[in-house]
């Protein structure tokens, strides 16, 4: 074989990679029209100078209020949110995940239960609020009961995935050893699925809490709905104050999780 | 491990000393104290302070469940008539969604070169574009689209702005988590060479991380195509306009077509992108 | 040439990498240099295109002082100057051609590089690169399903492209079985004649460095403890470089027969 009969080989993949590129270029010119920018609103550079203004200028008197409309409260609020919000989720998975397992259930039940948690996944969680609202009235609660229900998406996705993975191998050695089916779940399942399931959860929190916000703004409580109507109103410095809160609040947890959940997954206590 | 020994021994088992147990062989052995019971009570007390701030109250549910099975039952009875409303606001949601999603990925690329701790070596800028990536992930996607609302007017440029925003932070993220798991050799390879950093990890590094950033664009693809359909709420174009308008005019069976279609979209999308992902793989 | 004039390395922590190290290498030797692990024998070869800064001393390459170089100036330096690694250093996932073709990218204006795209030339040049070291046929496979001793002469090739006047190779064959390791150090050879590459070695094992080197440098803690021809080193060379720590078996028989010889 000589250089130029190499030369000759050569996969030639050079139109795929044009067609790939007009494809692409394709697909943005007709999307472009959504960022047809039509010059900023009449009252947009107010609003621009007003936000900036209150990012640098919060209102700290709102920062250090310590009645219930005070940030420290609505902070406390909307992680009490996320906390119940993502326990209640994350127990409520549990059984459903189990019966979408497809090692664990026939394939026919798995696939209802699948269907049931890509409708929860794909209806978003401010129409869920919107539609607990009428339940629950306004407020925090509305904001638990959405999230109990929104988490169990995501979380029922990722504990399927643990439990698909299950080794099965030690399910055999404990049969040897004369365990009862409760025993076999409690030494051979429970100690596999506890550290991912937990790790999920965490996951989870962090999510919930970011979105504990957007819920704010449909009436479900925490800081999103203060935020909101500061924003509305214009008075930036308060939401000056807000965003800052948030900002830290996001950080602090997304800090405090990643560290809990490497540690889960080195196996440490 | 004279390391091991030195290591300073946790609150913890200092309050709770370890028990000792002495085998019969004369060899012993520390058990630490589980830390089960001491986080099972702090959750507990957590779980109560937060059922009080939230005022939850079960009772409720069960008295009011027939409100929601009302709205459900009508969603489900989807309006079919109502389709031809939707497809304008439809295509709004999807052009925002891939849009923010390409310019999101196409920005987020760079900055997570030098948020890297293995291609960036000068760790304040790399701290810096860092701190500003969580910055940008930690506000909610709706608030930045109710801000840009009111600055460029209502409307999808709001809207594909916000999920831009956004897309940066999370995507820059999650490929610098990449790269620094990938293999420098060749990079180190190319530097001894004569390469600069950036023709080095475009040539070495690149081939590397690309199934990884397609599948991470896809992902973002994925969850814009749901954040967007929402950001209407706030006035920035897309099915949450319809969302909005038509919850506030109880006209559930309309919403239930809305979620229908959406839901729709997303399955076909999200089967695309497996065809994709199998693809890349 | 390649000229060493009093060079100290001494690392952050206080490792000492290199110590007054003095040395002359003439265009086309082939230098084998020997030692324990940590002796410095990394440091020798990757202060050459400094990959490694020293801290003391001077360092001339082609009479061009190393340590004056920077940014452009110090990626044209290194230009011609090859570098073999021990675990080949290649990107896996991409094609042999395209490793090969890599070592061009310092020279193509951005847009090239940005979509990957070479010119037939370098093409050429490429294959014929892979031709020398006997690996054409393998030009389209991706590398992960090469074996060790593929790779490492897919390595030799993409060195080789860049026309390098010298070649540096740090522990080249220490990942190879033996027969691979010495079908790579016989490929060295032939560039090394073929060629008139100057090229330094970083091995362990020492048969092979003398059945192929043209001169043997032995370090031993930053110090050069040895430095003269392959057919002159003898047991003793050897105690005194690795500390007096007994040397493989194989290696005394080989030793002696190629003193004796």
């Amino acid at each position: 074989m000589t250089v130029m009969e190499q030369l000759q080989a050569e996969p030639k993949n050079l139109w795929k990679r044009i067609v790939l590129f007009l494809v692409l270029l394709a697909v943005v010119a007709w999307g472009s029209d959504s960022i047809t920018y039509n010059g900023i609103a009449q009252q947009g550079s107010v609003v621009a100078s007003g936000i900036i203004h209150g990012i640098t200028h919060p209102n700290l008197e709102l920062l250090f209020n310590l009645t219930d409309a005070g940030v420290p409260y609505l902070i406390l609020q909307t992680i009490a949110i996320a906390i119940l919000g993502t326990i209640f989720g994350a127990i409520l998975a549990i059984p459903i995940s189990f019966l979408a397992s497809t090692n664990i259930v026939p394939k026919w039940i798995a696939y209802i239960f699948r269907s049931l948690i890509l409708l929860i996944r794909t209806i978003p969680s401010m129409v869920w609020a919107l539609v607990w609202i009428r339940v629950t009235g306004p407020g925090a609660f509305c904001g638990v009961v959405t999230q109990s229900v929104c988490s169990i998406g995501m979380i029922s996705k990722m504990y399927i995935t643990a439990i698909e993975d299950l080794d099965t191998g030690i399910l055999e050695s404990l049969d040897a050893a004369g365990c009862n089916t409760f025993e076999k779940i409690r030494v051979g399942i429970l100690p596999q699925l506890s550290a991912s399931f937990i790790s999920t959860a965490i996951y989870r929190f962090d999510i919930n809490l970011k979105d504990a916000t957007t819920l704010g703004i449909v009436g479900a409580g925490g800081i999103g709905s203060p935020l909101v109507q500061s924003i509305t109103y214009s008075r930036w410095s308060n939401v000056g104050s807000f965003l800052w809160a948030l900002i830290i609040l996001v950080l602090i947890i997304e800090y405090i999780s990643t560290r809990i959940r490497n540690r889960l997954a080195r196996g440490h206590r | 491990m004279p390391r091991a020994e030195t290591k300073k021994v946790p609150l913890f088992d200092r309050v709770f000393k370890p028990e000792h147990i002495v085998l019969e062989n004369g060899n012993s052995v520390d058990r630490p104290r589980s830390r089960m019971p001491l986080i099972l009570i702090c959750l507990i007390a957590v779980i109560i302070i937060s059922l009080k701030m939230t005022g939850f109250d079960f009772n409720v549910i069960i008295r009011r469940a027939k409100e929601l099975t009302v709205i459900l039952g009508q969603i489900f009875r989807p309006n079919f008539g109502y389709f031809p409303n939707i497809v304008k606001p439809l295509i709004e949601t999807v052009k925002m969604s891939i849009i923010g999603t390409i310019a999101g990925c196409a920005i987020g690329l760079p900055l997570s070169i030098f948020a890297s701790s293995n291609i960036n070596h000068n760790k304040p800028t790399m701290l810096v574009i860092r701190f500003i990536l969580s910055v940008m992930r930690s506000v909610p996607t709706l608030i930045y689209a109710s801000v840009l609302a009111l600055v460029f007017g209502l409307g999808t440029f709001a809207g594909t702005l916000a999920i831009t925003v956004f897309t940066v932070g999370i995507v820059a993220k999650m490929l610098y988590e990449s790269i620094e798991t990938i293999d420098m050799k060749p990079y180190e390879a190319m530097i001894s060479f004569g390469a600069s950093t950036l023709q080095a990890f475009w040539t070495a590094c690149m081939p590397q991380i690309l199934p990884t950033y397609i599948d991470d664009c896809l992902y973002c693809f994925e969850l814009n195509i749901r954040a967007s359909s929402i950001l209407g709420y706030v006035g920035a174009g897309g099915l949450g306009v319809l969302i909005r308008e038509r919850t506030g005019l109880r006209a559930y069976n309309d919403l239930g077509m809305v979620l229908l279609i959406l839901f729709t979209v997303v399955l076909v999308i999200d089967l695309v992108n497996d065809h994709i992902r199998s693809k890349i793989m | 040439m390649i000229e060493f004039k009093d060079v100290s390395k001494t690392y952050p922590n206080g490792t000492k990498g290199l110590q007054h190290v003095n040395l002359e290498i003439e265009q086309g030797e082939f230098v084998a240099i020997i030692g324990l692990s940590g002796a410095g024998k990394s440091t020798l070869i990757r202060t050459i295109n400094r990959m490694i800064d020293i801290t003391d001393g001077q360092l001339l390459v082609d009479g061009t002082d190393v340590m004056t170089l920077k940014g452009k100036d110090l990626r044209r330096f290194r230009r011609k100057i090859g570098m073999i690694f021990q675990s080949f250093n290649l990107v896996s996932r991409a094609s042999v051609i395209k490793n090969v073709l890599s070592s061009n990218v310092p020279d193509m204006p951005w847009y090239k590089v940005l979509f990957g795209v070479y010119s037939k030339e370098q093409k050429i040049h490429a294959l014929e690169a892979l031709d020398k070291v006997n690996i054409l046929n393998k030009a389209y496979h991706r590398c992960d399903e090469l074996s060790g001793g593929q790779m490492q002469r897919v390595a030799l090739a993409r060195t080789l492209a860049q026309n390098p006047s010298i070649i540096l190779a740090d522990e080249p064959v220490a990942s190879l079985d033996p027969i691979m390791a010495d079908i790579v150090m016989s490929d060295f050879a032939k560039i090394n004649k073929e060629m008139n590459i100057s090229i330094l070695l970083n091995i362990h094992h020492v048969d092979l460095a003398l059945k192929y080197a043209t001169r043997v440098i032995g370090v031993r803690a930053g110090q050069i403890v040895y430095d003269g021809p392959a057919s002159q080193v003898t047991q003793d060379v050897l105690d005194q470089v690795y500390n007096g720590k007994a040397v493989p078996k194989s290696t005394d028989i080989r030793t002696e027969a190629e003193a004796e010889a």
